[in-house]
């Protein structure tokens, strides 16, 4: 397939792109914009470990075309933390021992953020509900669902 | 959750954050599929749809037209691949060596051929263009079947098991025997007996005797498989990005694959994205290979699909066993089977499921017998806790139905009978220190056993019913010795090398051990895993032993460089070493702090230009001969729904004894992930196969994982009973906890139903066919 420039907002930043209109957006941010946080661990929108938020949604990014998201604002576990400042979330996560092999925290992280900014106060059922779209063969869950409770718990 | 204080220690025994957390919780840890080179090729492999097929022909003429593809490589080409001009894949026995099908297929997604190109869409678009001509064979699929003299067989005689993952993972005394004579299906039977079993049945009050079932199942770490391969032709070199839990189990396996002297292979294994025992070495030999060939940096990432297809999947089983118990619940007799469904290559944990299945309680008399079985289904691997907790979904169902039948308390049962330290296994070696008596009185202690009898009050509506289910497991413990490296540097910090791949929070622990040794904050010690040329060897992370043997080895190289440190700080102080202490990141003479010497002056002074003293590096190798079984038991509450058999896990409780907790956080996470693994192994995970041979769910929308909103909260208590051997008493941790959850919640179960679901996992159909509801036998091939 021809490729084609397209531009994409990543993190604040604007990447003019030369790529195939086919390929997904998260092939695209890892091979083109080598931001590899992100993580294919099925390709087929069921484990989540390649989420990103787009306009602040979280999104399953190896289900959507890489040009779907020109003009679209892009957020990827690279753009979450301030210089030296985790995202509260990231801390909670290392805190809590939310963290294990790390394959799926990136995008069980950006699914985290999502949540908390729809709903800052969530019960540990309506965070079990949200990140279910995310799997963890890891932790059992329990580690990561107690992360979330903890930054949510210091949401105003 | 244990608050255990330990004022007697500085860092071990503390809940610790992973040291690496930073770079997972910002994506810049670097697993094998980030690694990317220049000139680097993408291979994708063209896999069987037959389970059984003679190959007549493979065409890559179309696929080497696609735009990028460079290759089109079949087994006949991997000579080229090796140092010495040998063919691996030709006759192999084991799935190791068959890095590409030779002439015949014996499972389908069984790797054919691999296609390179200069993309991974080229390489996908190229593999759909090979055509591969098929005489399709009649599959072997069923294990009893199977196992029937009369049987086809599933594939030509293996001439040689390599049992090197079933030994990574366990060291047991008694080796499976492979078979001989008349070439059948059973790759290889163990047998272990004791006393009478026929007298044993005569003394018995309750006898319970039943047949039952466990799947196929993924070992589901997120990263798929993941490996990448350079040959530099022109200095001979082989360099190996590899997903895997050990990098010198690699190194040696290319090493003795592919003939390639080990002075010219370096193995580097990046950060992993999830093992459970299925990250061995199975893909990097065909990916060297390739490298080989084509002269380039080549890189294999298993799609999801590939993964369930064609990686090393856990075996399913069917037990057949008998037991005996007299009516005060002393166990008399126990007589039963256990037969593996390895697949079409042998590597299914006979011995160990046999062995585990009749040794955690002290039974007088038994007779057990163990088989792996060869079909024409991808071949097993190995799994956290190979092939327990299909034993267990048997015997300690039999323990429940037994003390039901009798009237008496399963879990008083349980603790009458559970081997204690110096008890001997089925094979007749001599149980170590063990905790399992402790690991029950824990479990039965929990308020979720205690109020057990009230379950039924608790259920959410008048069409469900609840149970609460008790059962344990357990593991023996993997042995290896190991190797590490402590080098003090400049600024008085201190840097460890080891070959240990981090699969469980181990560089947590080993940060602990080192900085209990030396009296350091942890955050002035760093760990690093080396690669196969920089590091001091390691075995696999595999078989819950990466603490129990490198983090020893550890605490020695610790200890060794402390002496070392003593050695030139008394010359300086004109101290006694003996009168020497440490603190503040000082060596002192104990009472007299003022006479001291930093450890950045130590550095320094032997290290810097002109220095007089040997530098310091820390230097500790360990055997390690003891094992250190650890015990699990886990409660389930279920609620099932009793018009759609549908179960949901309402509540869940895991104990461990894991000798010391060095990190209680890390045991913790280990304990509760385990756990949920055994929650998917009872509920929902299986491959489930067509009456062709075919997985039908080879997908992660259909084979079913536990998600957050499935699992409930779980309650972990720690219980620790020190090991002889272990770094502080510890116990390998990671295994136990995947043991004990299926037949917890297969008792739960019955406990809410009143009768039993003899196949696992328990799906709604198989609930409502074990309730009466529903007529008719098992579906085909549902496991």
């Amino acid at each position: 397939m021809t490729k084609q420039v397209f531009t994409l907002r990543v993190n604040g930043r604007d990447h003019d792109v030369f790529s195939e209109p086919n390929r997904t957006l998260l092939d695209v941010v890892r091979d083109e914009l080598h931001l590899t946080g992100a993580k294919e661990g099925c390709g087929t929108g069921d484990c989540g470990a390649c989420t990103m938020l787009i306009d602040g949604r979280n999104v399953t990014t190896c289900l959507m075309l890489a040009p779907d998201a020109v003009g679209r604002e892009i957020t990827t576990i690279e753009g979450l933390a301030e210089g030296e400042q985790l995202h509260p979330v990231q801390q909670a996560f290392i805190d809590n021992g939310g963290v294990q092999c790390g394959f799926c925290i990136p995008g069980m992280i950006m699914s985290s953020v999502a949540l908390l900014e729809r709903n800052p106060h969530p019960t540990r059922d309506e965070i079990r509900m949200e990140i279910a779209g995310n799997l963890c063969r890891c932790t059992g869950y329990r580690k990561i669902v107690d992360a979330i409770e903890t930054a949510a718990n210091a949401n105003p | 959750m244990t608050t255990t204080e330990r004022p007697e220690h500085t860092a071990i025994g503390k809940r610790e954050k992973r040291i690496e957390g930073p770079g997972k919780v910002t994506g810049l840890t670097q697993y094998t599929a980030d690694v990317s080179l220049p000139n680097m090729l993408h291979c994708k492999l063209v896999l069987s749809p037959h389970p059984h097929a003679r190959i007549i022909s493979i065409e890559g003429r179309d696929a080497l037209t696609v735009d990028g593809v460079t290759h089109v490589i079949t087994a006949e080409d991997l000579a080229r691949g090796t140092k010495d001009g040998s063919n691996p894949a030709v006759d192999a026995s084991n799935r190791g060596d068959a890095l590409l099908a030779h002439r015949e297929v014996v499972f389908a997604g069984q790797p054919v051929a691999a296609v390179l190109a200069e993309t991974p869409w080229a390489a996908e678009e190229g593999a759909a263009a090979v055509v591969v001509t098929y005489e399709e064979l009649p599959a072997v699929l069923d294990v009893e079947a199977a196992m029937q003299p009369d049987s086809p067989l599933a594939r030509p005689p293996v001439e040689h098991v390599d049992r090197s993952e079933e030994a990574a993972h366990v060291t047991i005394d008694v080796q499976e025997e492979e078979s001989e004579g008349k070439p059948t299906n059973i790759a290889s039977h163990v047998s272990f007996s004791r006393g009478d079993v026929a007298q044993g049945f005569a003394e018995s009050d309750v006898i319970y005797e039943r047949t039952w079932r466990s799947a196929t199942m993924h070992q589901g770490y997120i990263e798929p498989q993941s490996n990448v391969a350079s040959y530099e032709p022109a200095t001979g070199e082989l360099t190996v990005w590899s997903a895997t839990q050990g990098q010198f189990h690699v190194r040696d396996t290319v090493m003795r694959i592919l003939k390639w002297p080990e002075t010219h292979l370096r193995v580097i294994a990046p950060e992993l994205g999830g093992g459970f025992g299925a990250k061995m070495a199975q893909s990097p030999p065909l990916v060297g290979a390739l490298s080989v060939i084509a002269r380039k940096p080549v890189k294999l990432i298993f799609t999801r699909h590939e993964d369930i297809l064609a990686a090393t999947p856990a075996p399913g089983a069917v037990v057949k066993l008998k037991t005996g118990m007299k009516k005060d619940g002393t166990l008399v007799a126990f007589e039963g089977s256990i037969a593996y469904d390895a697949g079409a290559f042998p590597g299914a944990p006979a011995a160990t499921g046999a062995l585990l299945m009749s040794s955690f309680y002290r039974w007088p008399h038994l007779k057990v017998d163990g088989y792996e079985v060869l079909t024409n289904k991808v071949s097993a691997g190995a799994i956290r806790a190979p092939g327990v907790h299909n034993a267990m979904q048997a015997i300690e169902q039999h323990i429940d139905e037994m003390a039901r039948e009798a009237g008496l308390d399963p879990a008083e049962v349980r603790s009458a009978n559970a081997v204690r330290t110096g008890d001997p296994m089925s094979s007749g070696k001599a149980f170590n220190a063990i905790g399992l008596e402790e690991t029950i009185e824990a479990a039965k202690q929990h308020p979720l056993w205690q109020s057990r009898s009230a379950a039924a009050s608790r259920a959410s509506a008048p069409n469900k019913r609840r149970g609460v289910g008790l059962a344990i497991g357990g593991w023996l413990g993997g042995l290896q010795p190991a190797a590490a490296e402590l080098l003090l540097n400049t600024d008085g910090t201190v840097n460890a090398l080891t070959g240990a791949v981090d699969i469980s929070g181990t560089h947590t622990s080993f940060a602990q051990i080192v900085a209990e040794e030396l009296n350091l904050p942890l955050d002035k010690i760093s760990i690093s895993t080396g690669d196969t040329k920089t590091a001091p060897f390691a075995g696999m992370s595999a078989g819950s032993k990466t603490v129990f043997t490198v983090g020893k080895a550890l605490r020695e190289a610790a200890i060794d460089l402390r002496e070392q440190m003593f050695a030139v700080a008394a010359e300086r102080l004109e101290a006694n070493p003996a009168d020497l202490e440490t603190e503040d990141g000082e060596v002192r003479v104990k009472g007299t702090p003022t006479k001291s010497i930093g450890y950045d002056r130590l550095a320094a002074i032997t290290t810097g230009f002109g220095a007089l003293y040997k530098p310091l590096v820390g230097k500790g190798t360990i055997t390690a001969r003891n094992q250190a079984p650890g015990f699990s038991a886990q409660i389930a509450e279920v609620e099932v729904d009793t018009d759609t058999g549908f179960v949901e896990l309402k509540d869940y409780v895991t104990v461990q004894d894991v000798g010391f907790a060095i990190n209680p956080l890390s045991v913790e996470g280990q304990m509760e992930g385990g756990s949920v693994q055994g929650m998917g192994i009872g509920l929902w995970e299986e491959y489930i196969y067509d009456d062709s041979g075919h997985v039908r769910n080879a997908g992660l929308l259909d084979y079913r994982m536990p998600t957050a909103a499935d699992v409930p909260e779980i309650d972990s208590i720690i219980v620790e009973v020190p090991s002889e051997d272990g770094p502080y008493g510890a116990r390998g941790v990671g295994e136990p906890p995947i043991t004990a959850g299926g037949a917890a919640i297969a008792n739960a179960i019955a406990d809410a139903i009143g009768s039993r679901v003899p196949q696992m996992p328990a799906t709604p159909e198989r609930v409502l066919r074990a309730m009466g509801k529903l007529g008719g036998a098992e579906a085909a091939g549902g496991g």
